[in-house]
């Protein structure tokens, strides 16, 4: 009885170990803050303002989109920060960003895990989206005042809003601004810094173990990484420490991560993922790197998750918008335009524990290829069975159904 | 012989699914005869709303006609009562967002506001096509507001600037031909075809007519009544007044009345109260005398009219110009709101529940 007792308390020792440890034989202890301060000699080591500049530069760059006087080189001079030979540019309203040497466009479909022996389809990505910046240019912009038709580029009522589509019925704001949710933050956050390509390169362990900053800084470069993905989903955050409460204050990853939160079939994902990069940062502070990978894990799935959400989201929307009589495209299209940009991001997600995204490019480039597909003229002939069909593809790889998703 | 049996039928069948997933409180079989309703709402406030609405619009053309051929001060006078008038009867259609009224808009085309006055005046030289949705806070009635009311401070200043741009007049023209193709779209399409559509989808589902429009006159006095005319303004959505926002903003009297009247024409409505007084059509408050639904203690149709009555009476209570209100007293314009909000709860949850109409618009994801 008493030995049933004691192999009773060392199993449940043992279970408490696997648990905290996973299994490491070393024991660490993991200082695991409220918010997201961490303070080395009584200076923050948290920094991550390259990722705000560059959400700041994203958002300029897709309010000029919807200005008609814009000019093709001043767009694409915000998504370059340079000029077509190279030379230095002052595209942006913001002053501070005109004085940044960073750009979008490099960290376009760039992360080591996914990009950096795939630098052919990292470029062929980038220039994607000068052509849709051309292309509202070129297209979009000269039609600006006349009524969109079946092939035909112009304007479209959505409710009281006004759309302006291509001829396709296509927004290409919409497609960079949900293109670049995909392309820059969720790539740069999951195939960049929470990789262990990135986090463990060169002596980052070593340093990190031994608390050596990198040169100049009050940060190791493990801690630096780390929160410089943690800065893309919340680098604009007017209290970055503590940044759920006003979740959503860019157009970018925390706008949708917000959005995902308030669908009551999610609500927590935020929560978790804060908690999730919290312990993370906490664990490299504290050289427990098994504990970082777990957490690595956690977001890669949420972050993916969110995306697929959104998604199934606005496919479901717009193929619900779609109309019986001719008057109600708008509504369509506008679900439609966000429906191409989350998903050309699939590509960019990261299902754990794997070094591949939940949907491949040639997969993501065939769902666009039938949304757009039904017919000569792209969205105007699409049909809802088509889009719903996708969702349920979508849905089918990911953790949730359709209508948790579509709600 | 055979289709009307099938009509009973799926009906009987609608019915039954309904009383199955049907709330607690509702114990009664629905053999309420909706095809009357419709018929009443049809013939006795929908079509003969839009008729006596494109007589004012005539009107308002005919002042027109008059200003243009001679400019002076009481031409305008005259134009601007008509321009009133028809704005006041719109009050009594702009709730039926349905059919063709909803394919082309009527409402976002005729009474968008504020009006953007810069693209107005953009427009005015430009002479740019109507039809584009980027125009409609350019045209409609707040667009004429701002001709007639709001080009200068006195009637004498007005004619001043009508006198040295012509082109305001030559535009007025086709604000006003552009109010008139559009309610006669819409009122032709009723007596054309859609009327008997309308009567004959009886079906108690998304897609019925009862459904279709209980939907849309609750969202019209959710967003357009309670949002537009009040709350907007008086900043409940925004933290801070926007009194820029208030209808008829330029002609200084006549916000309080479009609001009242908007109210009143959605309580009669409610009670199937004709265009013209005497014969009481079968209405939504019948409808609901009939499902016999008690809400504390009384019946459900006492309890809206009733707060309909509380809403108006506080809408009284403000300054005819609602400017002048939420700049004096803000408070009293909140309330007034608050009166009206109490009313949204009784119509999309108490009244659509017990009718067994599900809500089909939810808030836009404003993006």
């Amino acid at each position: 009885m008493k030995a049933l007792k004691i192999s009773g308390i060392c199993l449940l020792f043992g279970l408490m170990i696997l648990v905290t440890s996973c299994g490491d034989d070393e024991d660490f202890s993991i200082e695991n803050p409220t918010s997201y301060i961490f303070e080395r000699n009584g200076q923050s080591t948290v920094s991550f303002s390259g990722q705000t500049t560059r959400i700041l530069m994203s958002t300029e760059l897709i309010d000029l989109m919807k200005d008609k006087n814009a000019s093709a080189e001043t767009m694409l001079a915000m998504y370059r920060n340079e000029g077509p030979n190279g030379e230095d540019v002052s595209p942006f309203m913001d002053q501070d960003l005109n004085n940044e040497t960073k750009s979008i466009k490099s960290k376009v479909a760039a992360s080591r895990d996914f990009f950096s022996s795939n630098t052919a389809v990292g470029s062929q990505i980038k220039n994607h989206f000068e052509n849709w910046i051309s292309a509202q240019h070129d297209e979009v912009f000269p039609a600006w005042e006349q009524l969109a038709q079946p092939g035909v580029a112009g304007q479209i009522a959505d409710g009281s809003s006004t759309r302006y589509v291509d001829a396709r019925g296509l927004e290409f704001n919409q497609l960079v601004n949900k293109g670049l949710i995909g392309a820059l933050m969720l790539d740069q956050m999951l195939n960049n810094y929470l990789g262990g390509a990135v986090l463990d390169e060169g002596n980052n362990r070593e340093d990190n173990d031994a608390a050596i900053p990198a040169e100049g800084k009050n940060y190791t470069t493990m801690e630096h990484k780390w929160d410089e993905a943690y800065g893309y989903l919340f680098g604009t955050s007017s209290d970055p420490a503590d940044p759920l409460k006003t979740l959503g204050e860019d157009a970018f990853l925390s706008k949708y991560l917000a959005r995902v939160e308030d669908d009551s079939d999610f609500t927590g994902i935020a929560r978790t993922v804060f908690d999730a990069f919290k312990l993370g940062r906490a664990a490299i502070v504290a050289g427990d790197y098994d504990t970082r990978d777990v957490q690595a894990e956690i977001i890669r799935e949420k972050m993916s998750e969110v995306i697929g959400v959104r998604a199934v989201y606005y496919l479901v929307n717009g193929a619900n918008a779609l109309p019986a009589s001719g008057s109600d495209f708008g509504a369509a299209f506008h679900d439609l335009s966000e429906a191409y940009g989350f998903v050309y991001s699939l590509q960019f997600t990261r299902k754990p524990n794997s070094n591949a995204p939940y949907f491949t490019k040639s997969e993501v480039d065939s769902f666009i290829g039938r949304m757009l597909g039904d017919g000569p003229n792209g969205l105007w002939n699409a049909e809802a069975q088509t889009l719903i069909d996708i969702a349920d593809e979508i849905a089918g790889r990911f953790d949730f159904t359709v209508n948790e998703a579509a709600q | 012989m055979y289709r009307y049996l099938l009509i009973i039928t799926m009906f009987l069948l609608a019915s039954c699914s309904t009383e199955q997933e049907g709330s607690s409180t509702e114990t009664k079989k629905d053999n309420f005869d909706r095809s009357v309703m419709l018929q009443d709402w049809a013939d006795g406030i929908i079509i003969p709303g839009y008729e006596v609405y494109l007589e004012k619009l005539d009107a308002l053309r005919q002042s027109f006609e008059t200003f243009s051929d001679n400019r002076n001060t009481e031409t305008l006078r005259h134009l601007r009562t008509a321009w009133e008038s028809a704005y006041i009867q719109w009050q009594h259609v702009a709730m039926f967002e349905i059919g063709k009224a909803e394919e082309i808009q009527l409402r976002g085309y005729t009474n968008t506001y504020p009006c953007n006055v810069a693209e107005l005046l953009e427009s005015i030289q430009a002479n740019v096509n109507l039809e584009l949705p980027s125009t409609r806070d350019a045209q409609g009635f707040p667009a004429l507001d701002y001709l007639i009311n709001g080009l200068a401070v006195s009637d004498e200043l007005i004619m001043a600037e009508m006198h040295a741009n012509p082109v305001y007049i030559e535009h007025m023209g086709r604000l006003i031909s552009r109010l008139q193709s559009l309610a006669s779209l819409v009122y032709d399409d009723w007596t054309d075809s859609y009327r008997d559509i309308f009567v004959e989808n009886v079906a108690s589902s998304a897609t019925g007519s009862v459904d279709k429009l209980v939907n849309d006159y609750v969202y019209y006095y959710e967003k357009h009544l309670r949002a537009g005319k009040i709350g907007i303004p008086a900043g409940v959505f925004s933290g801070t007044p926007e009194e820029q926002t208030v209808e008829a903003i330029y002609s200084n009297k006549l916000s309080k009345t479009l609001a009242i009247e908007a109210l009143s024409a959605f309580q009669n409505f409610f009670n199937g109260k004709p265009v013209s007084d005497g014969y009481e059509g079968v209405s939504l408050a019948a409808y609901l005398d009939y499902l016999n639904t008690i809400k504390t203690g009384a019946d459900l149709s006492a309890l809206i009219n009733a707060q309909f009555d509380n809403a108006r009476n506080a809408l009284h209570e403000l300054n005819d110009n609602f400017v002048e209100q939420i700049e004096t007293d803000n408070i009293e314009m909140l309330e007034a709101y608050d009166q009206l909000q109490l009313n949204v709860v009784l119509l999309k949850v108490d009244m659509m529940q017990a009718l067994n109409v599900r809500v089909d618009y939810v808030d836009a994801d404003g993006d």
